[in-house]
């Protein structure tokens, strides 16, 4: 970690969004109405025309999996990477709405995660644009002592809540929309009554310190901000996804990030700085066991301005 | 400064001093006291601070003079707005 800087308005915090809004709104349409079968193979009408007609998606997948799998990537890995990011979108209309008999869910690590909530202290559970995060809080409502609220930035939080309202109205309130004192507060007092606070720590909306970290053998910048928080509150931070494994079948990870807990204020910055690379560590691993997993359809590689690069 | 109301309380201008040094010291700010205009807004423009640099605030304020901050008072956007309004809240709320 040889330089940090500041992200502004980079290109992606527009396009990826709306892409992903639409999606969901399309499937969510087609998923209530349809049901699950016919629903599944619309689904690959839409991973082709994203093929088609989605070109910076295309070279941003080509490019990532390229570097995921070890070799460039053919047609039919961007056509499944596109489809598993259309299937598992899909998948959350049917968790929201508490259908988990339709999954088969393998579950590794919840020993990590059962010992930390039982300390009755809350913690940060930290996920990426990677897998589905849907099946994790789904995992919280089936059984009611994992209560995971929604950590996320304020305009995408208030879509989905709307999206979410029209599936089911008890999901709202599972999100906390970032960005005031307010939510900050909230956060505290979630993590207070022994809750778990759930945010994807590798893209940021706004000003953020970014940190370069190796992802798949080449620099990326991770933003700083959901671990400075973790931090700052004093908890533990556990990382978790839920990998699409194709069918109905996911695998939920959960592996122990940081333990904040007892770090002072002045072994603080370097704590983040170890958890940044842990979890950068982690991204690496999860991408190269489950490589269509990976939903930042951009150039995550090349997403900070490249005159912050340490020049070597 | 018209706040002589409490006579054992220091005068407001040395009150949003120690509230600013507090700021600077709390978050590692290269800036001295006085640089903190009293009116810019913390957010942003003006200090440059973050949602996360005026948690850290938050929590430490709370603790050094016994404030209860709470997660849905309408008023939060307002109290961290500026270092005028953070003092001002702070003298009219503390308990210690």
């Amino acid at each position: 970690m040889t330089s940090n800087t500041t992200s502004s308005h980079a290109t992606w915090a527009q396009t990826p969004e709306r892409s992903n809004r639409l999606m969901m709104r399309v499937m969510t349409w087609i998923s209530l109405r349809l049901g699950r079968r016919v629903a599944r193979s619309v689904l690959h009408l839409i991973a082709v025309y994203f093929l088609l007609f989605a070109p910076s998606s295309r070279r941003a997948s080509s490019e990532y999996l390229r570097r995921a799998l070890g070799r460039p990537a053919r047609w039919r890995d961007l056509y499944r990477h596109f489809f598993t990011f259309a299937a598992t979108i899909h998948d959350r209309v049917y968790l929201v709405n508490r259908r988990f008999d339709l999954f088969d869910f393998e579950v590794h690590g919840e020993d990590t995660l059962r010992h930390l909530l039982a300390k009755g202290n809350g913690l940060f559970l930290m996920g990426a644009h990677l897998g589905s995060f849907e099946v994790i809080r789904a995992l919280g409502r089936k059984d009611t002592d994992l209560r995971v609220a929604m950590l996320m930035h304020e305009e995408n939080a208030q879509k989905i809540n709307a999206m979410l309202a029209a599936i089911n109205p008890e999901a709202v309130q599972d999100i906390i929309g970032l960005g005031h004192i307010d939510s900050m507060l909230q956060v505290r007092e979630r993590l207070d009554s022994g809750g778990a606070v759930g945010m994807l720590g590798d893209r940021t909306p706004g000003n953020d310190t970014l940190y370069p970290v190796q992802i798949l053998g080449a620099t990326a910048h991770l933003p700083s901000g959901p671990l400075r928080m973790a931090a700052l509150l004093q908890r533990p931070v556990v990382f978790m996804t839920g990998l699409y494994l194709g069918g109905n079948r996911y695998a939920i990870h959960f592996d122990a990030l940081a333990d904040f807990t007892h770090v002072a204020r002045a072994q603080r910055a370097a704590a983040v700085q170890a958890a940044l690379l842990r979890y950068a560590a982690l991204l690496d691993q999860y991408c190269r066991k489950a490589p269509y997993n990976w939903f930042n359809f951009f150039d995550f590689w090349q997403s900070a301005p490249t005159t912050t690069l340490p020049k070597s | 400064m018209q706040d002589n109301q409490k006579p054992t309380s220091p005068s407001t201008a040395e009150f949003q001093r120690e509230v600013a040094e507090l700021m600077i010291e709390c978050l590692n700010l290269e800036v001295t006291a006085d640089q903190i205009l009293l009116d810019a807004p913390l957010y942003g423009e003006g200090l440059g601070l973050d949602s996360i640099d005026v948690l850290e605030v938050a929590l430490v304020v709370s603790k050094r003079y016994g404030l209860q901050l709470r997660a849905d008072s309408a008023d939060n956007q307002h109290i961290f707005s500026s270092l005028h309004s953070l003092s001002d809240y702070i003298a009219a709320q503390r308990t210690r």
